[in-house]
């Protein structure tokens, strides 16, 4: 579904990725973790080129969208993203944020978009918000119909970049709870979060990220009772306290 | 909000009356005449200088020399005279350049004393403004680009003519155009270098006032048709209510007319 | 005896309300149509320097600052009196709403710019990974947000525009400034024909100012 390969990235003179090579298949479940500035983000941003890879290949459903005039807009519609700081539009109310794209992109008919955007709402708890605006809603429930409104999309893939690092302790577990929900289903997911519980639970694979480099992937079993690398071994040491 | 605006609006008409309402109040004052010292002559006297509103722009009559920063012409000269008659001095005056626009304010606030500016007598402006009797004389001329071909009035038929805005060289270009029953068009400007400048550019046919003024624009692209339409009278203009200084005015251009004196000053500036 | 108001003047005027009332058109469709032009190139030249290509940013620096710091006056005489000899002769309309669109799209462009950074970047991001491309991104995600912000500045330079219009003056311009020179210079009877001009401007610019207010207020309570 999702082959990195060979990716460098530079920020000026920062080398924020280092050869990074990585294969997601399709209905995978993977998660990333690692410390802060290991380049987690940035990776989980090649992935739909909100950041573009200074050299290497990321090549999506067989398209390589990192090639020169890769059809980067249409790979964008079936590769959803959600954002830590949620990014709902705030002059829409919440119905028409699940809406906007599916109609103007998709061209999915207002009718069709809106019913399914409700279906969406309802399995997030949220249809009565519907008419409400975002700001009318907390950040749990704006996480949650963020989500809603990158599966309105009818994504392929959904990558998840921290999506519960800017909300309040007591609000993250309805987000989880969506987002474990999700991963019953068919559909291909990369989730960089801290969440070491989330990653127990739903992860086919898991990846330590640290420096720019991917130090060790593997099975959840593998990664949380037998990491390799000491640097593995401190950083769970200090994250599962 | 509709109520501040007419607030506004009401408070803009109540300074205009009370500035309005000034004015007649010193005006209603009786003019002091003959040979008793008007107080508005007093004042001038007792200031030591006369306020003079000139032209900077006319070559020959007021005009400023870039380089010294020096106003001279033939209005320069007679301000010279008027200033040694009041204050016997001829020295003693400020000249300050006005333009169409400023030269009525200049007077009304008291700013200038005179204004000696190629400004033409109409019986309009009499209303506003005491006119001495008219120390010259000038037809309304045209001047056109030499390559335009244009010879004549009827040559200027459907074109564009550039004036300044005192219009009475409109009015009388009008009144010869309606004659020889031609439609011409006129653009206004605020000082006669801009009206040369938009001659140049092509944005008129023919830039047109008094004759004495336009030979300071003549230059060797240019050419001044042998035309000349209803004669244009410059008066020296005061305020209203200074009756007093007026006669003084008066009668020291006609003294100079009578002893030749004005004819001196035009052959000198070469106006005759 | 006349002061510079007197009543003989404000018959005169009364009299030639027609040569106001014309100049008056005049400034409001130059108003107009400086303004739709001044929007468009705003707009355009806003959202270049928002760019992050550096050619975009470089164009965007060269209007705002090239227009922002020359005087109106010398651009409408540039339009008026320089492009002849160029060999374009511009009608003075075209002069006018080529001068003021110009000259106010430049602060529009700040405006603009300062709007649309305004708007978080996460917004652009959720716009371009929902498939969005930068200038659907831009019409339905961040211009709308921008435009909020951007309001009570916009309106700003209407007032601004609409005033600086009287500067076609300079260049026999046929509006309203125009027509007030040209009528009291005339006659001299400069007081009633000032303040009637005066009180035409204010009818146009003072509801529009107050709009600028009220919108501002609302802001403010919204935010």
């Amino acid at each position: 579904m999702i082959k990195v390969q060979g990716v460098n990235k530079f920020f000026g003179p920062l080398h924020v990725l280092k050869d990074i090579h990585l294969n997601v298949d399709s209905g995978e479940k993977v998660v990333v973790i690692g410390p802060s500035g290991s380049g987690k983000s940035t990776l989980i941003r090649c992935m739909n080129l909100l950041e573009t890879p200074s050299t290497g290949q990321i090549v999506i459903d067989g398209v390589d969208i990192t090639a020169p005039k890769a059809p980067i807009t249409k790979v964008r519609e079936s590769v959803a993203m959600v954002f830590q700081q949620f990014n709902l539009y705030p002059h829409k109310t919440v119905l028409e944020n699940l809406t906007l794209a599916p109609t103007l992109i998709k061209k999915i008919s207002r009718d069709e978009a809106s019913e399914s955007g409700l279906a969406f709402l309802e399995r997030v708890g949220l249809r009565e918000k519907a008419d409400a605006y975002p700001a009318q809603l907390s950040g749990g429930q704006q996480q949650r119909v963020a989500i809603a409104r990158a599966l309105n999309m009818r994504p392929t893939v959904m990558l998840f970049d921290e999506p519960t690092s800017a909300l309040d302790p007591e609000m993250i577990q309805e987000v989880l709870d969506v987002m474990v929900d999700l991963a019953k289903e068919g559909i291909t997911m990369v989730v960089v979060t801290h969440e070491m519980g989330f990653a127990k639970q739903v992860a086919d694979q898991v990846i330590f990220m640290d420096g720019g480099k991917i130090l060790e992937k593997g099975s959840p079993e593998h990664f949380f009772t037998n990491p390799e690398h000491d640097r593995t071994k401190l950083f769970l040491s200090r994250i599962l306290r | 909000m509709k109520k501040l605006y007419v607030l506004i609006v009401s408070l803009m008409m109540f300074v205009a009356l009370a500035v309005s309402g000034c004015g007649s109040a010193t005006d209603s004052k009786p003019a002091a005449g003959g040979t008793a010292t008007a107080p508005e002559v007093k004042a001038i006297q007792d200031r030591g200088t006369l306020k003079v509103g000139v032209k900077v722009d006319v070559p020959k009559f007021g005009f400023k020399d870039p380089k010294t920063g020096q106003i001279d012409g033939f209005e320069i000269d007679l301000t010279r005279a008027l200033a040694k008659k009041i204050l016997g001095d001829e020295k003693k005056f400020e000249a300050q350049g006005v333009t169409a626009k400023t030269r009525g304010p200049l007077l009304d606030n008291g700013e200038v004393d005179l204004v000696i500016a190629t400004f033409t007598i109409t019986e309009e402006r009499k209303q506003s403004y005491n006119f001495s009797d008219p120390y010259f004389t000038d037809g309304v001329a045209l001047m056109v680009k030499k390559d335009s071909g244009i010879t004549d009035l009827k040559g200027l038929a459907d074109k564009t003519i550039g004036v300044a805005q005192s219009a009475t060289s409109k009015k009388a270009i009008q009144e010869a155009a309606d004659k020889q029953g031609i439609k011409v068009k006129f653009l206004e400007f605020g000082t006669y270098p801009e009206i040369k400048t938009a001659l140049d550019s092509g944005r008129i046919n023919c830039f047109s006032v008094d004759g004495a003024i336009l030979y300071g624009y003549l230059d060797d692209t240019t050419v001044i048709l042998n035309d000349r339409f209803t004669p244009q009278e410059y008066g020296v203009a005061s305020k209203k209510a200074n009756a007093g200084l007026a006669k003084i005015v008066n009668d020291t251009i006609n003294d100079m007319k009578k002893s030749g004196e004005l004819d001196k000053l035009m052959q000198k500036w070469g106006l005759k | 005896m006349p002061g510079p108001f007197a009543g003989f003047k404000w018959l005169a005027l009364m009299n030639d309300w027609s040569v106001f009332a014309e100049g008056f058109v005049q400034t409001i469709l130059l108003s107009a149509l400086g303004l739709t032009l001044a929007l468009g190139l705003g707009i355009f030249f806003g959202l270049l320097g928002t760019s992050h290509v550096k050619l975009f940013k470089l164009l965007n620096r060269v209007y705002v600052e090239f227009i922002q710091n020359t005087p109106l006056v010398i651009q409408i005489f540039f339009l008026y009196h320089g492009l002849p000899h160029l060999g374009i002769m511009l009608p003075v309309f075209v002069v006018g709403v080529l001068g003021v669109g110009v000259y106010h799209g430049a602060y529009i462009a700040e405006v603009i710019r300062a709007g649309v950074e305004s708007v978080p970047k996460g917004q652009l991001e959720a716009a371009y990974s929902q498939g969005f491309s930068y200038w659907g991104a831009m019409i339905h995600i961040v211009l709308p947000q921008a435009k909020r912000i951007s309001y009570p500045p916009l309106t700003n330079q209407a007032v601004n525009l609409i005033k600086n219009t009287s500067v076609l003056a300079m260049v026999a311009g046929g509006e309203l400034m125009y027509h007030a020179d040209s009528w009291s210079s005339n006659n001299l009877y400069y007081g009633p024909s000032y303040v009637v001009t005066g009180l035409l401007y204010l009818s146009l610019c003072f509801p529009l100012a107050t709009y600028a207010k009220r919108m501002e207020r609302k802001l403010e309570v919204s935010s």
